[in-house]
């Protein structure tokens, strides 16, 4: 009698939770404009952590009743499981292919170039092993933190240092090829490594008093291009086209200059 | 007596447990079928996991022998002194169980790192923990110390004190009834706790990646290796991560009679 019991409390409460999500998958149905609520996710590359959040807060204030989720994460990972889960409204990639990826699996709509990004080095405030150039990071003993590969900032550094042909040489001072830029920054302003290669925007204010910047000349700079796009299949489309149209707004093209982002360019 | 009534197994445990053993079977099964097998040998060789096999072999075996050598005698003082503050200090030393390990990882760097607490005295005398071999074995320690200092701590507390009084008796010294009474007494509880200490560190990311930092054949051990390759190539990551499943399988299976020793 008991055993029977407890197996109709356990069928009873799977099916309510089966109840449950099914009612959740349900109520977030289409997104017309007059409904209410509308809770818009928004998966953005790691670099735009700062910038986004406060585009965010701002785009929630100006209109009422949206809000919006941010995850962060490097593009590639954030482009698969797009692909795979299908989870995000809107999309924002620190490189052009893997937004090409998600377009050619899931598709996109209302794409557009909204920032532009270039690589600097970044150093303790106190530059322990006196990095005045691109060149110095080849220096013997010189401890170089990268971003690993496949993710674009590391990428990107690695091409920076290929163009220099600086590529063995630094590739030998390699201590350590973090997930994302952030932890790379995390690295220097800890003063674990004496330098490392990052976006200009990831010198963030709030950054900026616990590292040193050492400019790397454009000839062998790498200017990287941000794409952003609504996701085919989102519920809410007319909210997700917003965001971008604010994005690529001035209120938040200005934001995004104060984060240190150079603007798109010019079509 | 196997068949009679009572020993029979209710309908609803057999049906939540088998909910709860397709709980962690499915996804490991999940990594079987979406592998892809035809590329086994190269995409291992490809990817470095060889390296990252060996690096995680000798992480984790040194993390179970230092846990062994530091974890049992905290057991001892927790089981057997009178100190004030015990419980304190036994919740203190099991808390990198519980804590997230990238919180391990951000508290030995604050520590030990080259600018850290401790670590700016290292440094001056030219130690360096940070992205190095020896920084994986300290963060894996961290993580998996309190498994054989909780073991440890039950088989001592669980000890017949009787047969040691008995050797001291007959005019054993402390040491002798330490070597041959204690630790044989003692053998089953530590060999769990370092199996599972073992098999703790073999998986450790958080702490490893924060503090020792992620460089193929110094730092990059095989979860280290899954998470980089998912990157670039998913499926290698896969067959990374089904290597990781079968090591620690061949672990648990092989010491299953010294984890549930009565």
């Amino acid at each position: 009698m008991r055993s029977k019991r407890l197996l109709v409390m356990a069928i009873c409460g799977s099916l309510l939770l089966a109840a449950c999500s099914s009612d959740d998958s349900s109520g977030d149905g289409d997104g017309s404009p007059s409904a209410p609520a509308v809770e818009l996710t928004v998966f953005a590359a790691s670099s735009l952590t700062a910038a986004f959040t406060q585009i965010g807060t701002d785009f929630e204030a100006a209109n009422a009743g949206t809000t919006v989720t941010f995850n962060f994460g490097s593009s590639g990972d954030l482009a698969a499981s797009i692909e795979s889960e299908g989870t995000a409204d809107v999309f924002a990639s620190a490189s052009g292919t893997y937004m090409d990826e998600v377009s050619d699996k899931v598709g996109v709509t209302g794409r557009a170039d909204f920032v532009q990004n270039k690589l600097v080095i970044i150093t303790p405030p106190d530059n322990p092993a006196n990095i005045t150039s691109l060149e110095d990071l080849a220096n013997p003993g010189v401890q170089v933190v990268l971003a690993a590969e496949g993710v674009p900032v590391g990428d990107y550094a690695r091409q920076a240092l290929d163009s220099a042909g600086l590529t063995d040489a630094v590739m030998a001072n390699v201590v350590s090829n973090e997930e994302d830029d952030a932890s790379v920054v995390a690295k220097i302003t800890a003063g674990e490594a004496d330098a490392a290669i990052v976006y200009v925007s990831d010198v963030t204010s709030a950054v900026a008093p616990d590292v040193h910047a050492v400019e790397i000349p454009d000839d062998v700079n790498v200017i990287v291009t941000y794409p952003i796009a609504v996701v085919t299949g989102t519920s809410h489309t007319e909210a997700a086209q917003a965001f971008v149209d604010y994005v690529t707004g001035s209120q938040g093209q200005e934001t995004l200059a104060e984060f240190g982002f150079l603007p798109p360019p010019s079509t | 007596m196997r068949t009679s009534p009572l020993r029979r197994t209710p309908l609803a445990i057999s049906a939540l447990a088998a909910i709860g053993v397709a709980f962690i079977v499915v996804p490991i099964a999940a990594l079987l079928i979406r592998a892809p097998w035809s590329h086994l040998i190269d995409q291992l060789s490809s990817t470095g996991a060889w390296t990252a096999l060996r690096l995680s072999l000798e992480v984790s075996l040194a993390a179970a022998a230092l846990s062994l050598v530091l974890g049992t005698p905290v057991a001892w003082v927790l089981a057997r002194s009178s100190i004030r503050g015990r419980s304190l200090l036994r919740a203190i030393v099991i808390l990198p169980l519980v804590l997230p390990p990238v919180v391990g990882g951000v508290a030995l760097l604050t520590a030990l790192g080259r600018s850290g607490v401790v670590g700016r005295w290292l440094d001056a005398a030219g130690v360096q923990l940070t992205f190095t071999i020896w920084g994986a074995m300290v963060a894996t320690t961290f993580v998996s110390i309190p498994l054989v200092i909780l073991a440890a701590e039950a088989g001592l507390r669980s000890m017949d004190p009787r047969l040691e009084g008995a050797a001291a008796a007959m005019g054993a010294s402390r040491a002798y009834v330490l070597r041959r009474v204690t630790l044989p007494l003692l053998r089953p509880q530590l060999a769990a706790g370092v199996v599972l200490a073992w098999a703790r560190a073999l998986g450790e990311f958080g702490a490893t990646i924060t503090f020792a930092g992620n460089l193929a054949g110094r730092t990059q051990t095989l979860p280290l290796a899954v998470y980089q390759t998912r990157q670039t190539d998913p499926g290698a990551a896969i067959l990374i991560s089904l290597l990781l499943v079968a090591l620690s399988l061949v672990v648990l299976v092989a010491m299953r009679d010294r984890i549930f020793a009565r």
